[in-house]
């Protein structure tokens, strides 16, 4: 038999790199933006298009699947070729993909800052760009097993695993979660609603983090970390328990998000148990790490590299053995809407995802260059000031959130509220978020040094655009073959790994998933539920537009802080007509469940115009333009339509006179406004607004026995 | 033996030392504690010092026996420095902690095969990896057991329940103590400077930006004329501000502020009455007799 000689694909894997430090900037840039705003309301620049509200998701898009995902595709490209000794399946198809996920990166970089969201964290990109993830996806599926499948290489090593269960995994939880019905070219209604809605998107944003974050990643070190190191793999074993049990255990875990809601108790319970076992198998892969570079310690006090990817690994232990110990309820029960989650998720984000990301950028860009790195200076400056930036992030962020949680559950002696003003304990905290600010200030310099250093490489050295390579074909499966594990039989059958993968990730899919979305009995209807107002309904539209769910919460626990602070703790028949369900993940502010008829109309108006006339300090941004902007009411009917398909209960042809009811609701508002000497008139969009804020939690109130 | 009992004693102390501040003590309690650590922590530094005299007395004596016993100089001087024990190197201790074979035994392990370069060891998986997954799994089924199978641990509405009763017990044990127990039948208007000066401090904090920063009215009422929405006297004040008026945004104050507050910011609101502040917001509510026959009582004493 001959070798056959080939070329591995490097320009894509290039491309894949210029974009992950592209967007690695900008979404670290806008990241530092809405850091700044939690303290200074006024860096919102005095426009919607960078609120808060709809930039947040702008910054957790973008390092997610712009900086991330980019780095992702950068090291699956370049480790998937060499290990299986084939250039990528198609060119074109590489090509295709490239330009699809950056097409769809600048879409939602369009689409979000105008408030075009369906409002489920890390999936708010409106229905035709979910379509496009799909296509992409598929795309990219396609072209990965086409190369497996004309591999030289028999076995397929644990990163291709790895990302074989990426693969097949995000695709899951990519169609579960997009379920909308569309009413329009860019808005859309969650086909489920309330606590089937909040069980779906946190079952997909955990695991979300679990493979985008965290499998390709751990596929990524497996690969680069031993080339780094010139070091064997330290446990093969390990590496085949911990993969399995790792992706096993992690889709269960989904329901920790949701501790102390009306998720019913079993599904909560099966979270927190499941989340305890997922220490051992996420150590796992920190433990096969950090022992392959047994025996070559003494090169990471010299390697920048490897001290990328030793605090990289450390980091991703330290968030692993973190999220555990958050999800036990006693813990929750104080980080969960705290700056505590922020701070967990940061160590993972830029201490696990960006040092790793780095690292390899590193190592890969002087190879497929053919150079030296430009400056190991640069580099090492880069190493510590992000380690730095880590840290001034981390801290800060730690002390607010015990300190905001623990000041919300005191109470006096006289058995009231020590802090009853939500805004008491903002503003205690703030200067933890000018420390964090700061942190996130120090990380994006080490980036942008890294850019420029990495641009001189690029510069003094000239792309190997395809580089030769040789290797054996494939040769003919003898059948009488030596004893085999039968992992090692799976190891060279893609296709049953990939089947064997996805029905791993089932199981936890299916027993926590199906009960709560089929079996009515887990969530008791309450007679007093009505279906929103028109009115209510465009308002509500409007709440999800501005992203007000970033940063109030909608879901009263039941503790006595709670209800005491907010009133009566959330029930899950009072969420059945939400679509999609708004409960939030974080109090910038405070709780909004049970806001209606808490205040006045009047009150209302003015803290929306200037946050700062009725409560003091607040740093709630002004939202003016409310005031001026005329509400689009030939929407009503499509949106009425749409719930109805939904299931909510509006009346047959209610959809034509909707809007008679809107308007005369709009008027006993403005009328209203108008005896407390505000003029404003009935078609503005501030009056929606009112009408849902007024409405929100009142129905319960109004009926209580029902409720029981 | 002497020190040990000292110890002892100490430790015994540590907690006799709260029970010891009697209550009607003349030092305030703040005090008493700083004393209380500055005590103990120079007694634990009492402790250390008598511990290292000690030490050096044993020194002291070993010396002299040893020279009594007829050694020279030097030969005490070796007897007094312990004996270096033969340590196993760091890593070794290491390695069998993380049941990790030595270095040496590498190439036995490394699989006969390689992706791209990268080899593979056969090492089994750590012991205390394995010991660390079983015991999580232990912990996961037996805190499923206990909420769900035999019933031991509450669930959270039961958890709530059980948190409020607590709260409740607790609440009436403290106000039953409590002689400043006022609600909206018992309240007294009174003119008592430092009740006033409680009040505008709450009313600083909580009522500015509705009724304005001299009650002159904004979104709310004015609050110093002869009108009222909900009645003038202190009794319907304070019943007004503790359950508020939902109809007209007047939030509820019950649960953020205590009744002692509740009735100074009363107190305060009733001394602000005629009050004239800039730009007021017209008159809202009915005339209240009282308050004509009070601000011409006023008129007349000056």
């Amino acid at each position: 038999m001959q070798p056959e000689n080939f070329y591995y694909d490097n320009k894509i894997v290039r491309n894949f790199g210029i974009a992950t430090v592209i967007w690695g900037i900008i979404g670290m840039t806008v990241g530092l933006i809405v850091a700044i705003q939690l303290y200074s309301p006024g860096m919102n620049m005095g426009n919607q298009y960078t609120t808060f509200g709809r930039i947040r998701p702008l910054h957790t898009n973008a390092v997610i699947f712009a900086f991330v995902g980019n780095a992702i595709f950068m090291g699956v490209y370049y480790s998937l070729q060499r290990l299986l000794k084939a250039r990528m399946f198609s060119d074109a198809l590489s090509q295709i993909h490239f330009w699809g996920w950056q097409l769809i990166i600048v879409s939602a970089v369009i689409t979000l800052p105008l408030g075009l969201t369906t409002s489920h964290e890390y999936a708010e990109l409106e229905w035709p760009i979910d379509i496009a993830i799909t296509l992409i996806w598929v795309v990219f599926g396609i072209n990965m097993f086409g190369t497996i499948f004309k591999r030289r290489e028999r076995h397929l090593y644990v990163a291709i695993w790895f990302y074989i269960a990426t693969f097949v995994t995000i695709a899951v939880l990519h169609i579960v979660n997009s379920f909308e019905l569309p009413v329009s070219a860019f808005k859309s209604y969650m086909v489920y609603a309330g606590v089937q809605d909040a069980l779906v998107q946190w079952w997909y944003g955990h695991n979300a983090v679990a493979f985008f974050l965290t499998t390709p990643y751990l596929g990524m070190m497996y690969y680069f970390l031993p080339k780094m190191a010139n070091r064997p793999i330290y446990s093969y074993k390990l590496s085949i328990l911990h993969f399995w049990a790792l992706i096993f255990i992690y889709i269960w875990a989904g329901p920790h998000h949701l501790l102390y809601t009306t998720l019913p108790g079993w599904a909560q319970s099966l979270g927190v148990a499941f989340s305890i076992m997922l220490l051992a198998p996420s150590w796992g892969g920190m433990i096969n790490g950090l022992l392959t570079l047994r025996g070559a310690w003494d090169k990471v006090r010299d390697d920048v590299i490897l001290k990328f990817m030793v605090v990289g690994l450390t980091a991703y232990g330290m968030a692993t053995f973190e999220g555990p110990m958050l999800s036990l309820k006693q813990v929750n029960a104080i980080g969960h809407f705290t700056d505590w989650i922020i701070a967990h998720v940061h160590v993972g984000a830029l201490g696990w995802n960006g040092f790793l990301t780095f690292a390899i950028l590193y190592w890969l860009i002087p190879r497929i260059y053919k150079t030296q790195l430009y400056s190991k200076k640069m580099a090492s400056f880069h190493f510590w000031i992000g380690t730095l930036g880590i840290l001034f992030y981390a801290v800060p962020m730690y002390w607010a959130g015990f300190t905001q949680g623990l000041m919300l559950k005191e109470f006096t002696p006289e058995g009231i509220l020590k802090y009853p003003a939500f805004l008491e304990t903002t503003m205690r905290i703030l200067p933890m978020h000018v420390m964090r600010s700061v942190g996130g200030g120090l990380y994006l310099l080490g980036v942008i040094v890294m850019a420029y250093n990495l641009c001189r490489t690029a510069l003094q050295g000239k792309l190997v655009a395809n580089e030769p390579a040789q290797a054996m074909p494939l040769p003919a499966l003898s059948t009488t073959g030596h004893e085999e594990t039968w992992h090692r039989v799976l190891e060279r059958r893609p296709i049953q790994m990939m089947i064997a993968a996805l029905l791993v990730i089932l199981v936890g899919t299916f027993i926590e998933l199906m009960p709560t979305l089929t079996i009515s009995s887990n969530i008791p209807t309450i007679a007093a539920v009505k279906p929103y107002t028109p009115l209510e309904l465009q308002g509500r539209d409007l709440y999800i537009r501005e992203g007000c769910s970033n940063c109030h919460s909608q879901t009263v626990r039941p503790f006595r802080s709670e209800t005491e602070r907010y009133g009566e703790y959330s029930k899950a028949g009072e969420f059945v007509y939400d679509h999609p369900f708004l409960w939030g993940s974080k109090r910038t502010g405070p709780d909004l469940a049970r806001e209606g008829g808490k205040y006045g109309n009047a009150w209302h108006y003015n803290h929306l115009m200037d946050p700062r006339l009725m409560s003091p300090g607040s740093i709630m941004p002004n939202y003016d333009w409310l005031l001026t902007q005329n509400l689009d009411t030939a929407t009503t009917a499509a949106k009425i339509k749409a719930m109805r398909t939904l299931g909510v209960p509006y009346p047959e042809g209610y959809e034509k006179i909707a809007n008679n009811d809107l308007s005369k609701q709009e008027k006993e508002i403005a009328d209203n406004l108008y005896n407390d000497h505000i003029k404003v008139k009935n078609n503005k969009e501030i009056v929606a607004l009112i009408a849902y804020l007024q409405r929100l939690g009142t129905d319960i109130k109004a009926s209580k026995t029902a409720a029981k | 033996m002497k020190y040990r009992r000292l110890l002892i004693l100490l430790v015994l102390m540590i907690p006799l030392h709260p029970a010891m501040a009697a209550d009607d003590s003349l030092i305030p309690g703040d005090l008493m504690n700083e004393i209380g650590y500055g005590a103990i922590i120079a007694m634990l530094a009492l402790f250390i010092v008598a511990m290292l005299v000690l030490l050096r007395a044993l020194r002291v004596l070993t010396k002299i026996t040893l020279r009594a016993q007829g050694y020279t100089e030097e030969q005490i001087i070796a007897e007094m420095k312990p004996a270096k024990k033969v340590k196993k190197p760091k890593t070794e201790v290491w390695n069998k902690l993380l049941s990790l074979r030595p270095m040496s035994e590498e190439k036995e392990l490394i699989i006969a095969h390689d992706y791209d370069g990268i080899q593979e060891l056969n090492n089994p998986i750590p012991g205390w990896f394995s010991y660390l997954f079983y015991i999580t799994i232990i912990f996961a089924i037996g805190y499923i057991l206990i909420y769900h199978v035999f019933g031991v641990g509450q669930l959270q509405y039961d958890e709530y329940k059980t948190e409020m009763a607590q709260a409740d017990i607790a609440k009436k044990e403290y106000l039953s103590k409590a002689a400043n127990r006022v609600d909206e039948t018992t309240v007294k208007l009174v003119t008592d400077q430092a009740v006033l000066a409680s009040g505008q401090a709450v009313f600083k904090q909580s009522c500015v930006p509705c009724h304005g920063d001299h009650a002159q009215g904004v979104v709310g009422p004015n609050l110093t004329d002869d009108y009222w929405l909900h009645g003038g006297k202190i009794n319907d004040v304070f019943k007004t501000i503790k359950y508020g008026v939902q109809a007209k945004g007047m939030p509820n104050w019950e649960k953020q502020l205590s009744p002692k507050q509740i009735s100074d910011v009363a107190n305060y609101i009733k001394s602000l009455h005629g009050s004239n502040p800039a730009n007021p917001k017209e008159p809202q509510g009915e005339k209240d007799a009282d308050d004509v026959a009070a601000k011409g009582k006023t008129i007349a004493k000056i």
